[in-house]
């Protein structure tokens, strides 16, 4: 619905104040102190008292799925978990049937963007054709297309001197690699992390050195060859101490973490639960402690969705040869609140730096304002709402998700989007 | 119903003529010739069997968590028969029998599991019954082979002179290979035997000391034991072989077939 929308004290994430905030055209009409805007001014009135106004969430690390695995997602269902999850941008990884590793490619998927997304949508490119490994993908024409980020999608690289010269024929145009750290060769047959749960279930463990190695591989390839570097998903405390290290010494380097390595433990896998298969595994819970401290300092950038959608037969397999990942756009915005705002680990301003103003810096987007004459982006979130999590409440079209018959504490109330808005 | 996804001559045996004493029909549904080699999934196959109303599926596989699957898909029994690294109930069962007809009262005696802890589904599905049973459990093994954090509470030693010292009262041997499809664990047989085998000089000490040897099968002669101790009167081995026939035989018996759900 196009109409002008009146947001009676709103209050935001710096604890400022609150105000009422105009949306008209599109647009934040007007902001003033809380109660002084005319209540006949707009069409629609929401009373965000005890509610938080927030910048629209950018989300740069999820996989959508179409064209060609529609079976497990598509771009309208995605960015309709994403508006309920409050993020409003997205980066789609290039993992679709065939794989974004040229323009035409990226033509095809921004089309279907066009008339199917509802939110921003920047696509991101593959490391090499076909995903195969082997020959370098046409990184200036998917340049031209808007991609940002070349990225070897969930996979590690394994030829080192395939990404080196990569790297070092790219280093004239402005893209930023997002890669993984991984030893493969450590790595490959691995379920979960190594432990006393992995030992229990008798899985084969994926060592944290193996991130840690690679880690180390890939700041100096990118910085050898002059490359930003986007590290993505990060897992482990040595890889947040590593980051922490090169980071001041290092210009483009870059940090993500997923949202499930900042909430759940190995431990959660309980017996073989596949919806808690991740790549990179869940953690250990001194990992999670060192990850949150490292979103809260800087040291990693970004808080990501790695929304992953599968099959629900996929997921039904026995633990070893299910699929990782887990969807995550749907319950994004109220699983922050719960585990990290609510308990005091983390700030609203946290949130935002880390799930709005890096990921858009990173995209080259400026940072969401909330004042007067600024584009519409913002979410209404309501700390006192609920979030039931079921087959009839989830948007996306997977249901992949550890909190699939559970009640998450917080509730997106509304999203307003340009001009659209969005009552939940 | 069998299903073994791995080979296995003994378990399936065990099983076959234990179900066979109970006077059940046993079929083999064998994985090499079934089209589970042309790429139908567990699950299909399962629902194949449920709808072929067998009673009990007793299956074995190479990934660990695989049973928990079938069980979720069906209504028969489920059996596991060993699965990845995971679990072998029934050979627990039959360790934990066998040690009991050796000592009546087995609370408090102390057993050495030697060998390839890590990925040894018997190290693990034994030690939780022998520790549930009383037993104290310790393990023995390479470092390569051996869980790097402590599992409940389990001593691990590095060599057999501080093992002895524990005072156990059964060394159980496990089946150790030297690769898994990638890299080796050990360097040699020979290496192995040295540091972890019961050599004549260590069957020696265990003779006097009058310790029992166990081993599930199949034995490496000359890697986990030697040939004289195979012969050794407290060797409980082929013991452990006939009581697996029982236990199995009692498996089957307490569980309700599914035509009687």
């Amino acid at each position: 619905m196009k109409t002008s929308v009146l947001i009676r004290n709103a209050r935001m994430a710096s604890g400022s104040c609150p105000a009422d905030i105009l949306v008209s055209g599109g647009v934040i009409a007007g902001k003033a102190p809380a109660g002084t805007l005319p209540a006949d001014s707009a069409e629609t009135i929401i009373d965000a008292a005890g509610k938080l106004v927030l910048p629209g969430l950018f989300d740069i690390h999820a996989h959508l799925c179409q064209p060609g695995r529609e079976d497990k997602e598509r771009i309208a269902t995605a960015t309709a978990a994403a508006l309920h999850g409050g993020v409003t941008g997205l980066m789609a990884m290039p993992d679709t049937a065939p794989v974004m590793d040229n323009a035409a490619q990226i033509t095809t998927f921004m089309e279907i963007c066009r008339t199917d997304a509802l939110v921003d949508v920047i696509p991101s490119g593959c490391l090499t054709k076909g995903d195969g490994g082997e020959e370098q993908a046409s990184y200036d024409s998917l340049r031209a297309k808007g991609v940002r980020f070349i990225t070897d999608g969930d996979r590690a690289p394994d030829n080192m001197l395939l990404l080196y010269r990569a790297m070092q024929y790219a280093s004239n145009l402005n893209l930023t690699f997002a890669l993984r750290g991984d030893v493969p060769a450590l790595t490959a047959r691995a379920a979960m992390h190594p432990g006393t749960t992995s030992y229990r279930l008798g899985l084969a463990g994926s060592p944290s050195c193996a991130e840690e190695i690679g880690l180390e591989t890939i700041i100096r390839l990118s910085v050898d060859t002059g490359n930003s570097l986007h590290v993505q998903t990060v897992s482990t405390a040595g890889s947040v101490d590593i980051l922490r290290r090169c980071k001041p010494e290092t210009a483009g380097l870059s940090a993500e973490v997923a949202l499930h390595h900042l909430l759940f433990t190995h431990e959660d896998v309980g017996c073989y639960d596949t919806n808690y298969k991740t790549l990179p595994p869940l953690r250990d819970r001194k990992d999670v402690d060192a990850l949150i401290k490292a979103v809260n300092d800087g040291t990693i950038d970004c808080i990501v969705s790695d929304h992953t959608p599968c099959t629900p037969f996929s997921k039904l397999q026995d633990f070893v040869v299910a699929p990782q990942g887990m969807i995550a756009l749907d319950t994004f915005l109220p699983a922050i609140y719960q585990y990290l705002v609510q308990t005091g680990r983390m700030s609203w301003e946290t949130v935002v730096r880390a799930c709005s103003d890096a990921p858009r810096r990173l995209m080259g987007l400026p940072p969401v304002s909330l004042e007067e004459g600024a584009p519409a982006n913002l979410v209404v979130f309501d700390p006192e709402g609920e979030t039931p999590v079921t087959d009839e409440t989830l948007r996306s079209r997977a249901r992949n998700t550890p909190f699939l018959g559970k009640t998450l504490q917080g509730k997106v109330d509304a999203v307003i989007f340009g001009e659209q808005t969005y009552l939940f | 119903m069998t299903l073994f996804y791995e080979p296995s001559t003994r378990t399936r045996s065990s099983f076959e003529v234990a179900a066979e004493r109970l006077s059940a029909d046993v079929t083999n549904f064998t994985v090499s010739t079934s089209s589970v080699v042309k790429g139908e999934s567990v699950q299909d196959t399962i629902a194949t069997l449920q709808a072929m109303k067998v009673d009990y599926v007793i299956v074995r596989h190479y990934n660990s968590g695989l049973p928990n699957v079938i069980a979720r898909h069906t209504n028969a029994s489920v059996v596991n028969a060993g699965d990845g690294a995971h679990a072998h109930p029934s050979q627990a069962l039959l360790d934990s029998f066998t040690i009991r007809e050796m000592f009546p009262d087995v609370r408090g005696r102390r057993v050495l599991i030697v060998g390839d802890i890590l990925h040894s589904r018997v190290a693990r599905s034994t030690s939780i019954l022998m520790k549930r049973l009383g037993m104290e459990v310790a393990y023995l093994g390479p470092g390569s082979l051996v869980p790097r954090t402590e599992y409940s509470g389990i001593p691990r030693f590095s060599d057999f002179n501080e093992a002895f010292a524990w005072k156990p009262d059964v060394i159980y041997l496990l089946r150790v290979q030297k690769e898994r499809q990638d890299a080796p664990f050990f360097p040699s047989a020979r290496e192995y035997n040295k540091i972890y085998g019961v050599t004549e000089e260590r069957l020696k000490r265990i003779s006097d000391e009058g310790l029992y040897i166990m081993h599930p099968g199949p034995v490496n002669r000359g890697v986990e034991i030697c040939d004289l101790a195979m012969d050794y009167e407290r060797c409980l081995i082929n013991r452990q072989v006939e009581n697996g026939i029982a236990c199995r035989m009692s498996i089957l018996y307490h569980l309700t077939p599914q035509t009687q759900h």
